[in-house]
């Protein structure tokens, strides 16, 4: 049954962002025009283009997230999704796990959306790939860069930050929808989602930042080694990224707990209009 | 005989405003009951609290003796008084959608009956008229063989042609041990097929009886139902 939610899941919220993936798609292809007709004012514009295309496309997903959460469960399609014959804590869980999926697809789009502003970039300044390597290699930037093992690293902590930063996300968010739509709140639930999630973001922010400084236990990224360092900022000014330990285990903690607080209020509390 | 429907002392307020009262009442298979009452009454949110949409009451409700949740709307086809299908669905994707989570959904026989109402398959929900809504959301419930049919207000804002296409559809298409719980404000136009009737006022029920007796009086369900409603008015 998990299955069938989430093939429906992802065929329904499809509808909310496949436009902003055809506009990206267009921008895109609309700079490559340019590049392959050699006319440069399209080739700029299309990256401009492309650029704020790529931001939007992100931005549009968080927010078409948020509106088929909504939508779906506590709209009029809420009569269909809370009388199926599943669980509740599979019914939020499908839709979490669906919102992961496009929100990890938008990234990825928008990096490939940097990679193509940035050969298009190239292409424009009439610079070869051979030409830069070899300008890094005599100025010896080429020895400052990390190791291709370093740099597997540096990415798996990176999509293991971004993924707990999408869970804070979704985490916060469904849980301030949800609560603004049980009986004493849902005169005005868009107000109170906005207020509770402000609340709730703000207030557990402010606490992971005390935890941060008050547990100094960091991890720190250079260009040599991943290290555990008894700080909570970049101690020598020089990581290429670094974060508090405490404070990021704190927001996956408490954005957990809120998933599983949404769950239970989806099975005791819904109270559909 | 087991009850399909159990409840007992059941509350529901809204704020101050009481909706149900302490409402008692069991119903065991194979009945079709009219719930009945002026709007406004607490018909939706009784239908509601039995197929799990409101779970904030107070008292004791349960279905086939389980508690409103996964098992029993796997056994409850519900219609409710509005359209909740997705906008961009056509009759051919909601079959597919109803096929898919419910066990006991007659595909062939929705589909055929897509047709024999006059609905276009692959018209989408957004482009069809509330009546066509209505019918392809009738059609979706009916070819369900479920233990219980909840249908809240299927004849609201029907002409009578409509209703009688309606009850027609519905009588002919229930599964046949299974109990119809049908909310109505009309009546005139349902009371044949009711086999008991539940009528609320003022949170509490305060009439339930089998046709029978309301018959044997000399009266009929409408007869009823203006004596216990002429305070409204």
């Amino acid at each position: 049954m998990f299955g069938k939610l989430l093939k429906y899941e992802i065929k329904h919220s499809s509808r909310y962002v496949l436009s902003i993936y055809i506009c990206a798609a267009a921008a895109a292809a609309f700079m490559l025009l340019g590049m392959l007709a050699k006319v440069t004012w399209i080739s700029v514009l299309g990256s401009i283009v492309l650029y704020t295309v790529g931001f939007a496309v992100v931005i549009m997903t968080l927010v078409s997230v948020i509106k088929n959460f909504y939508d779906s469960l506590y709209g009029a399609q809420g009569y269909l999704s809370f009388t199926l014959p599943v669980k509740c804590s599979s019914l939020l869980f499908s839709k979490v796990v669906v919102s992961f999926f496009w929100i990890i697809l938008s990234c990825v789009a928008l990096a490939l959306m940097f990679v193509l502003i940035f050969l298009n970039a190239k292409a424009q300044s009439g610079s070869s790939f051979t030409g830069i390597y070899d300008a890094m290699k005599i100025s010896g930037i080429l020895d400052m860069l990390p190791s291709g093992a370093m740099i597997v690293k540096f990415l798996i902590i990176m999509g293991v930050l971004a993924l707990l930063n999408i869970l804070v996300f979704v985490g916060f968010v469904y849980f301030a929808v949800t609560l603004a739509n049980t009986r004493a709140l849902q005169k005005h639930p868009k107000l109170f989602g906005f207020l509770i999630f402000a609340g709730t973001y703000g207030f557990s922010n402010s606490l992971s930042a005390k935890l941060t400084t008050s547990i100094p236990l960091s991890v720190e990224i250079t260009t040599e080694k991943v290290s555990i360092v008894f700080s909570s900022m970049d101690s020598a000014g020089q990581a290429l990224a670094s974060f508090g330990i405490a404070g990021t285990i704190f927001m996956a903690l408490v954005a957990t707990g809120l998933l599983v607080a949404t769950g239970w209020i989806m099975e005791h509390k819904v109270n559909i209009k | 005989m087991n009850n399909i429907i159990t409840v007992s002392s059941l509350k529901k307020s809204y704020g101050s405003k009481v909706v149900l009262d302490g409402v008692d009442f069991t119903a065991p298979a194979g009945q079709i009951i009219g719930l009945l009452g002026p709007n406004g009454c607490g018909k939706t949110t009784l239908i509601k609290i039995l197929t799990g949409l409101i779970k904030d009451h107070s008292g004791t409700v349960r279905i086939d003796n389980e508690e409103p949740g996964a098992y029993t709307k796997g056994i409850v086809a519900y219609l409710p008084e509005k359209s909740y299908l997705p906008d961009w669905m056509r009759p051919v994707d909601a079959i597919d959608y109803f096929s898919s989570f419910y066990k006991d959904f007659d595909k062939a026989k929705a589909e055929e009956m897509v047709v024999k109402f006059g609905l276009d398959s692959k018209q989408k929900l957004k482009t069809m008229s509330k009546g066509q809504q209505e019918k392809l959301n009738l059609i979706l419930v009916m070819c369900r063989q479920a233990r219980l049919y909840v249908l809240d207000e299927p004849l609201g804002g029907v002409d009578p042609a409509a209703r009688s296409a309606i009850l027609d559809l519905i009588m002919n298409n229930y599964a046949k041990d299974a109990t119809v719980l049908l909310s109505t404000h009309l009546i005139n136009d349902v009371e044949y097929i009711f086999d008991r009737v539940l009528m609320i006022s003022g949170g509490k029920l305060i009439v339930d009886s089998h046709i029978d007796e309301i018959r044997q009086k000399g009266k009929s369900v409408e007869d009823v139902f203006k004596e216990v409603f002429s305070y409204v008015w």
